[in-house]
């Protein structure tokens, strides 16, 4: 396993690096993030989960990969602003579909290329992103109905 | 019928659905074009909840992740809290929490051949199975207090030792389930001819789509993947246990099904060699109700009733979570339902859905 992130480390030494706790590589350069999915999809079979994390003003992005045989997994961190997007790794890994939906509802981040980016967990209509570390309970949460809805 | 095709709303309050799930399927004559599923009708923002609730008081939030198995997320999430704190439990704890982790799988189990009985439209089966599950409920009503959602564990340990003559019951239980699956079972539905009918060669979840979608646990098991992160990761006690991967190699409702039944049988294995060599000891180790848990990233994974549940919890060295994520084992086996579904009959769409086995709490979280 150790191995593996070295081989990957190797192959781009300025984008990645072993983060500071030793569990995760990180990506500085975002628009690595697919040239890197590619590598990783050769050891790996799908994407485990993806986890968000928000630390005003950034995201943390935790992409954990696993695979069928054995216990292996790895973590790829990447940090990406509020404001910005970021690509979508459905097409290299296809189980990332539901996980990218979900990011983009609970917390806003819009993925670039992802074929039905839309709000999974929550109504179409739902005002905010309420895994946000700033998301307040506004007038408008607290008297949202649903009625505007569309059947 | 030529021309277009109708869209027909399955759910989310349709009797034959489960929980609150909900297809929107594209249906030409009897068979379904395309589905699409929508979920987020149980959503009740249990990752923001963490956020906001002390490392103890989340075991009740827990419980309602997969209210037919409450017991393993109650294990998943005093694991999790456990590594982070960098605690170790006793041995006799762990031999508890994987005789309660397996007996909520049966229990799990259970309830999924009931229902899926009650969507073949055999109320029968639903009756029995539960009747079945009723025996073990009452075990751990007997040990936690409580029965859907026993609130048992607790961060160090759990809250009550076995009481006496316990092992006997569990022992008197087992032996009746097993019974009941062997015989009336295997007459009632494996290896019945309308109910081969019913289940076999629909349905069929390739190696592609489960790969691709991620799904875990018997819905990969019954597509004959190998694994098991019971035996590939052993947590708990199962390492200290003799039992087999259960596969089956045809990956349609049926070999789901059967993936499921072997499973009860492999579980009653499990929990009869660790009742024998449960060890003495204290059940619980003195930790404060509130504590703080140092700061850092704790991921732990577990091998639940319905596949491969996962928290990844995010620590600031406070009094609460900064961030809770949970993988849920259903919302994989979701994503890849549409697929399988494509060109079925309507009256199977009802099969195929129950036969992955979703629970919609631990889906919507």
């Amino acid at each position: 396993m150790s191995e593996f992130i070295d081989s990957l480390i190797k192959i781009s030494p300025k984008s990645l690096k072993i983060s500071d706790d030793k569990v995760a590589v990180e990506l500085a350069d975002k628009k690595k993030l697919l040239k890197v999915c590619e590598k990783i999809k050769r050891k790996f079979d799908i994407l485990f989960m993806l986890v968000v994390v928000d630390r005003p003003p950034n995201f943390e992005l935790n992409y954990i990969f696993s695979k069928y045989e054995g216990k292996d997994t790895f973590i790829l961190r990447t940090i990406i602003k509020h404001e910005d997007t970021i690509d979508s790794i459905t097409k290299i890994f296809p189980s990332a579909d539901w996980e990218e939906r979900e990011a983009y509802d609970l917390f806003g981040i819009k993925f670039e290329g992802h074929h039905n980016l839309k709000r999974i967990l929550l109504p179409e209509d739902w005002p905010g992103h309420p895994l946000r570390k700033d998301f307040v309970i506004t007038d408008e949460v607290k008297n949202w109905t649903g009625l505007d809805l569309k059947f | 019928m030529e021309g277009k095709g109708i869209e027909l709303n399955i759910g989310p309050v349709h009797p034959a659905t489960h929980g609150v799930l909900k297809l929107v399927a594209d249906i030409e004559a009897d068979t379904v074009k395309n589905a699409e599923v929508e979920i987020g009708f149980l959503h009740r923002g249990k990752e923001k909840t963490a956020e906001l609730r002390y490392f103890n008081s989340y075991f009740p939030i827990v419980d309602k992740l997969d209210y037919v198995g409450a017991l393993n997320w109650e294990i998943l999430w005093a694991s999790t809290v456990e590594k982070a704190m960098n605690i170790e439990t006793n041995e006799r704890v762990k031999y508890i929490r994987t005789i309660m982790a397996e007996m909520q799988r049966i229990m799990s189990h259970l309830v999924y051949i009931g229902a899926f009985g009650q969507d073949l439209g055999n109320l029968t089966f639903f009756v029995w199975a539960l009747r079945e599950r009723e025996l073990l409920m009452d075990i751990v009503e007997e040990i936690s207090g409580g029965r859907l959602a026993p609130m048992y564990n607790r961060v160090g340990g759990v809250f009550y030792d076995f009481t006496d003559g316990i092992v006997e019951k569990i022992d008197s239980a087992l032996l009746r389930i097993e019974e009941k699956v062997k015989k009336e079972y295997k007459a009632m539905t494996y290896e019945n001819s309308l109910f081969m009918m019913r289940s076999k060669g629909i349905g069929i979840m390739s190696q592609k789509i489960i790969k691709d979608n991620g799904v875990t646990g018997p819905n990969m098991r019954a597509g004959g993947i190998k694994r098991d992160l019971r035996k590939d990761e052993p947590y708990l006690a199962y390492d200290k246990v003799d039992f087999d991967i259960i596969t089956e190699e045809e990956s349609d409702v049926y070999a789901r099904f059967m993936v499921r039944i072997r499973e009860i049988l492999e579980s009653i294995k499990i929990i009869r060699q660790l009742l024998k060599s449960i060890p003495e000891g204290d059940v619980k180790i003195s930790t404060p109700w509130i504590m703080k848990v140092p700061p850092g990233y704790t991921f732990v994974r577990h091998e639940m009733s319905k596949g491969e549940g996962a928290m990844f919890l995010v620590t600031d060295g406070g009094l609460k979570p900064y961030r809770l994520k949970i993988r849920s084992p259903s919302f994989y086996s979701l994503q890849a339902l549409p697929l399988i579904l494509e060109g079925c009959k309507v009256a199977d769409a009802f099969a195929i859905t129950a036969s992955i086995d979703p629970v919609m709490g631990e889906v919507d979280r």
